[in-house]
């Protein structure tokens, strides 16, 4: 037990501190799938598992080590916080699953929980504490810890530290958190953007072979039309030949109702004509002295007719 | 006479229309109104001549054995059907817009295999918030820096930043 508590060397907690100021910026960031990626020297967040490693402490070393030769992997701007979870069996999991959203819990910001549910069943509720005491007390009393000024410089530091990131964490963690949001918006709407133009083209598509399916009725209807056409001139040369020859045979009806009043009228112009000349001046002298005296009578008759 | 009515199939100008891209309306308009111009001209003209009363003819016209002769010639006569010039060139031209469509349909099933193929990875992606910087270059590798061009940070222009 003691020596898992050695894992969490005060350089450690310091940055555990630090990093609960965000515990969930490392929510965005999954641990790489291959076996020792690029990583930063961080704090393993995610053992959580307390087992005894008996080769802990040297396979951090080795791992610290062999990070710093392999560190060429990309670093992106968005800092990869790619540490391992150290393998707890031979087989390692893949896709290795993500990392939990919020570290580990802690009491006092830098004591995990882990210590006082382990103390819990020996020595209540207050054992930590008094153990927390005890060392502190040995650490003075011994001399192990020597009080100086820069006790003092390091109280100071510490209050002002403490008040900054209770008073100002928060704020920090929403605004951190309020970037990664957006970025992560950005890259969403850009995949649903590509997803529903991908499927309105795909719609799109079908929708063309369709149409293409239609392409028997543009033939057949110029098939008709070319029909059409040719019945039409059928009928039109049907309809000419007929008319023409009702043409002609009515022409000879016509020549012969022509020929007809020709002569007629001529044979007329004619009988008048000798008639006419038929007529010799002395009868016509007769004729008109005929019609005065007809007249006169006529005329007596009439007034006998009107005054009786 | 007559014989050619078979010949003609009822389009149903309606589902045609359907199917006509509208990059191709003002085609399709003016098939349809050229069409329809010619059946109604078909439509206007009678199938059958006027009957020649030949009886009448026979009484009315005065020279002997004229109309007897008309009536002989013109039932005797035969009018030829006009030729058909256009059906083969109609058929030789569906073949080929057979074909074409057919390269055409195939091309457009290739895309929509790549488009469904896209769709599937976009799909298939894990969460954004599951992703880290090497998986987000494997899905869009638009997004991986170019170390080599622009071998210090941030690795990109400043003006795309």
């Amino acid at each position: 037990m003691i020596a898992s508590l050695h894992d969490f060397c005060p350089a450690s907690s310091l940055l555990s501190v630090l990093t609960t100021m965000r515990p969930e910026g490392m929510r965005g960031e999954r641990r790489g799938r291959e076996g020792h990626r690029e990583a930063e020297t961080r704090v393993p967040r995610c053992c959580r598992n307390l087992v005894l490693h008996p080769s802990d402490m040297l396979s951090r070393l080795v791992f610290v080590s062999a990070s710093a030769l392999k560190s060429s992997g990309p670093i992106g701007a968005g800092v990869v916080h790619a540490s391992r979870c150290l393998h707890t069996s031979s087989q390692s999991l893949a896709p290795v699953p993500p990392l939990p959203e919020k570290g580990g819990k802690v009491r006092h910001g830098f004591i995990p929980e882990e210590l006082f549910q382990l103390l819990y069943p020996k020595t209540g509720v207050t054992g930590p504490y008094m153990l927390g005491a005890g060392l502190l007390l040995y650490m003075l009393s011994k001399e192990i810890y020597v009080i100086n000024h820069e006790t003092f410089a390091a109280a100071s530091i510490g209050a002002v530290i403490i008040y900054g990131v209770k008073k100002f964490g928060p704020s920090v963690a929403a605004f951190a958190d309020k970037l990664n949001e957006e970025k992560v918006a950005k890259a969403q709407e850009v995949k649903d953007v590509a997803m529903s133009s991908l499927a309105q083209a795909i719609e799109d598509e079908k929708k063309e072979q369709w149409r293409v399916e239609g392409r028997a009725m543009l033939f057949d209807a110029k098939r008709n039309n070319v029909a059409m056409l040719l019945e039409t001139n059928y009928r039109e040369r049907v309809h000419m030949v007929t008319n023409e020859v009702k043409r002609r045979l009515d022409y000879q009806i016509a020549l012969q109702d022509l020929n007809r009043r020709l002569e007629q009228e001529h044979m007329i112009n004619w009988v008048e004509k000798s008639v006419i000349s038929s007529i010799t001046p002395q009868q016509e002298k007769e004729s008109i002295a005929k019609c005065i005296t007809d007249l006169k009578v006529l005329a007596k008759a009439t007034q006998a007719k009107a005054t009786a | 006479m007559a014989g050619r009515r078979v010949a003609l199939k009822a389009i149903d100008w309606v589902a045609f229309a359907e199917r006509v891209p509208p990059n191709q309306r003002g085609m399709f308009n003016a098939l349809k109104t050229r069409s329809d111009g010619i059946s109604a001209k078909l439509a206007s003209l009678p199938e059958k001549p006027v009957a020649i009363d030949w009886n009448f003819y026979r009484s009315a016209v005065a020279k002997a054995g004229m109309v007897d002769e008309f009536e002989k010639k013109f039932k005797a006569l035969q009018i030829p059907e006009p030729t058909d010039t256009q059906t083969s060139t109609i058929n030789a031209q569906e073949a080929e817009a057979n074909k074409s469509a057919q390269a055409y349909t195939e091309g457009s099933k290739a895309r929509i295999a790549q488009y469904e193929e896209e769709l599937a990875k976009f799909k298939n992606m894990i969460p954004f918030d599951q992703m880290t910087i090497e998986d987000l270059n494997s899905v869009f590798p638009e997004t991986k820096l170019d170390k080599v061009k622009h071998p210090y940070w941030p690795h990109k222009p400043i003006a795309e930043l």
